[in-house]
């Protein structure tokens, strides 16, 4: 288990992240996200080891993050960190040894995987030779060639198309079942809720809303009201405690305040002809991002 | 960790030997080293107008053509200025017609009222300078013959008159007795001096590059989250400093082959002139005792050699981690180049300015010890206990640096912003220990 316990560090006196606290259960897949400059890289950094906190801790299985636990880490930089001259067969001996791999695992666990990404044929290949996906898939391979303990993912999705989402996914989930603990950030909300179960969001440094996925809809009262139908908009508009509608082709998105306003909508809807769908849903991720971020998320 | 610092120094000496560019960059450096020593006989191989053979027609009117040729040809022979053949004509105007199409020179040996004798010349185009002094050399010989028999002196007389005057030398002092010293230094400067002064630049371009690259890829964050920055940082200067190493017992060896083409090749009459030229050099070194000094120096020159070939590592990676680009680290190095040229017009210099203070007090500085300190002592201008000094200050010198280049290097190799980053450095030194 990963436990980061009032974690702040400063650069000069700018003060990069304040008093974080979050845990990573074995097994879970978790969730950091910020706008740029809110503090995930750094604390990514703190939590391998590469940066020291200036006041809180940071332990894996109880034990203070050092040069003898980084072995049980994996990680994936948000930018591409291969050395590009070299083959990837290279790159992974490289990287593997200093997992504490030996040459012969590394080989065997590469050509596994090279063969699960599908770029079986660039085992022999220059890095700098291969497109920014297939890139990504080799950093990414190195990140979990030793199956690690502890993954760490910042923006893993970068440069893929959806099926390669997909097939990451996929390596992911399997890694939560193995039991390993997964920390990762991404600008695409729809990632994080598709398979994150818990998250903490970051401002400027601090923590301004963490849990699990559930909770943090369960508390964020507000509604999103589908309706498709014809339906006097106008009287909808003016209820108390609708935040706003979108109109779209022949749908409406009202957004309410909470649970309670559903039934006021509810009885002008049923006043309405040709009333194919009356939907209420929880808001978006994306939404309760943007709202607590307060401004627009640079996506 | 020592494992992974193993690891470490041998992917990145593996990263600068094992490549197609070493292995290129070697070869040619052979073939150039084989090439420039054999160039003579190179260039006589392929001939030109100094190969061709002149023909010298001598008309003598002063009873002189054996003394005039046998100077002729001993003043052409120390010259090495061309191939002439020389004959006696009675007559040289009966060969004018043939002077543009034959390589001829025309000279007349004619009686002169004040100067005993004088010549006159007679060729199709300009002799050149060389010949034309040859040829005058040879002509004033016969003068002075001349001007001496005109004086009545007997035969035993000319030859003391003609010969040097005798100069005997008593040198007390063992340790001074070189009888070459501009010798002796261009003899360390081409063996010593030069190969260092080229390690060091290749040492601090290949670290600089190397750490360079690892940080503007990134791959140095897996790096470090992996081993610490002073495995990295000692494995970057084992591995330069063994690179280094490495690629000067190549260039002993190139020499060596160098030399061994050279006797195999020197077949022509000027390569055979230059074998013994350099024969008589080794002989000169041997007799001079600066192989006794450098046998007995060899121990301290090694240490003090390799204390400074990780003194420039320690700093080139210390400066290749401030920088977020290779165009910066080429302009930070700028002043360590400085440095070196400084300790080599230096060391060029302590043969002119015998015994000079101020050269021999920037033989104990470090960064110039390594360049200058071998050839004072080499020059019998230092004693071993200075050269023991010089290369203790300097090994200290590099300990202190890593200590504190640590500090920084571990900050600058994850420091991507060039913003107070001279700031953020000095403050990195001042960090205590514990945070390294």
């Amino acid at each position: 288990m990963l436990k980061v316990s009032h974690v702040t560090k400063y650069y000069d006196t700018l003060k990069a992240v304040d008093d974080l606290s979050f845990e990573v259960k074995d097994g879970e897949i978790f969730g950091l996200l910020g706008v740029n400059g809110a503090g995930k890289t750094t604390t990514f950094r703190m939590i391998i080891g590469l940066l020291e906190p200036t006041n809180g801790t940071i332990t894996l299985d109880g034990v203070p993050i050092d040069y003898t636990v980084t072995d049980k880490i994996g990680f994936l930089t948000e930018e591409r960190s291969l050395l590009t001259k070299l083959t990837v067969e290279e790159q992974m001996i490289y990287y593997g040894t200093l997992k504490g791999m030996s040459k012969n695992d590394i080989l065997k666990e590469l050509d596994y995987w090279l063969d699960r990404f599908h770029i079986k044929e660039y085992k022999k290949r220059k890095i700098k030779e291969l497109s920014k996906g297939n890139q990504q898939k080799i950093q990414f391979i190195s990140a979990i060639i030793h199956k690690p303990k502890l993954l760490i993912l910042d923006e893993p999705f970068t440069g893929l198309d959806p099926i390669n989402v997909e097939l990451f996914m996929d390596v992911m989930r399997e890694f939560k079942k193995q039991g390993s603990s997964i920390i990762f950030s991404s600008h695409r909300m729809e990632h994080v809720e598709m398979f994150c179960e818990k998250l903490v969001i970051l401002v400027k440094g601090k923590s301004v809303l963490e849990g699990s996925l559930k909770e943090i809809k369960k508390e964020y009262r507000k509604k999103n009201i589908h309706i498709i139908g014809d339906v006097d908009i106008d009287a909808i508009k003016k209820l108390d405690g609708v935040v706003e509608v979108l109109t779209f082709a022949n749908e409406f998105i009202v957004k309410i305040e909470n649970d309670s306003i559903m039934e006021n909508v509810f009885a002008i809807v049923k006043k309405g002809k040709n009333i194919s769908e009356f939907r209420v849903e929880d808001p978006s991720l994306n939404e309760i991002f943007l709202s607590k971020v307060g401004e627009v998320y640079e996506g | 960790m020592k494992d992974k610092l193993k690891f470490l120094t041998k992917q990145s000496l593996d990263r600068k030997i094992n490549t197609k560019t070493f292995k290129i960059v070697n070869i040619l450096l052979l073939c150039l080293l084989i090439f420039i020593a054999n160039i003579d006989s190179i260039v006589h191989l392929f001939g030109g107008d100094f190969n061709e053979e002149t023909k010298v027609y001598v008309e003598d009117h002063v009873n002189s053509y054996s003394l005039f040729e046998e100077a002729f040809s001993n003043i052409s022979e120390s010259f090495q200025s061309g191939n002439y053949v020389l004959e006696k004509k009675d007559n040289v105007e009966e060969f004018q017609d043939s002077l543009e199409k034959e390589n001829i020179i025309l000279i007349k040996l004619l009686p002169d009222d004040t100067n005993y004798v004088k010549g006159e010349l007679i060729s199709y185009n300009d002799v050149g300078m060389i010949a034309f002094n040859v040829i005058q050399n040879a002509l004033s010989t016969v003068k002075d013959r001349f001007a001496i028999s005109a004086s009545g002196l007997s035969e035993e007389e000319i030859s003391a008159l003609t010969s040097p005057a005798v100069l005997e030398k008593t040198i007390l002092n063992e340790e001074e007795s070189s009888e070459n010293k501009e010798m002796v230094a261009s003899i360390v400067s081409l063996v010593i001096i030069l190969p260092c002064f080229f390690l060091i630049l290749l040492l601090v371009q290949m670290l600089g590059a190397e750490v360079n690259d690892e940080k503007t890829t990134r791959s140095m964050e897996i790096i470090i989250s992996n081993v610490s920055p002073k495995t990295h940082f000692l494995s970057k200067i084992f591995a330069a400093t063994l690179f280094v190493l490495i690629q000067g017992i190549l260039l002993l060896v190139y020499g060596g082959l160098a030399l061994f083409s050279r006797s195999l090749f020197s077949s022509s009459a000027t390569s055979l002139i230059q074998t013994d030229g350099m024969m008589e050099l080794l002989e000169t070194v041997k007799s001079s005792g600066i192989l006794t000094l450098f046998v007995r120096g060899l121990p301290i020159f090694i240490i003090l050699f390799l204390s400074s070939f990780l003194l420039y590592a320690i700093v080139a990676g210390v400066l290749a981690s401030m920088t977020t680009n290779i165009e910066d680290f080429q302009q930070l190095q700028t002043p360590m180049m400085l440095i070196i040229m400084l300790g080599y017009y230096l060391s060029l210099m302590a043969v002119q300015f015998d015994g000079a203070i101020f050269i021999k007090i920037m033989a104990f500085v470090p960064m110039l010890s390594f360049l200058l300190a071998p050839v004072l002592f080499l020059l019998g201008q230092f004693q071993m206990i200075e050269l023991v000094i010089s290369t203790i200050i300097n090994v200290v010198f590099t300990w202190i640096v890593f200590h504190y280049g640590l500090r920084i290097y571990k900050v600058g190799i994850l420091n991507y912003s060039s913003q107070k980053l001279w700031k953020k450095m000095f403050q990195s030194i001042k960090k205590n220990k514990k945070e390294i």
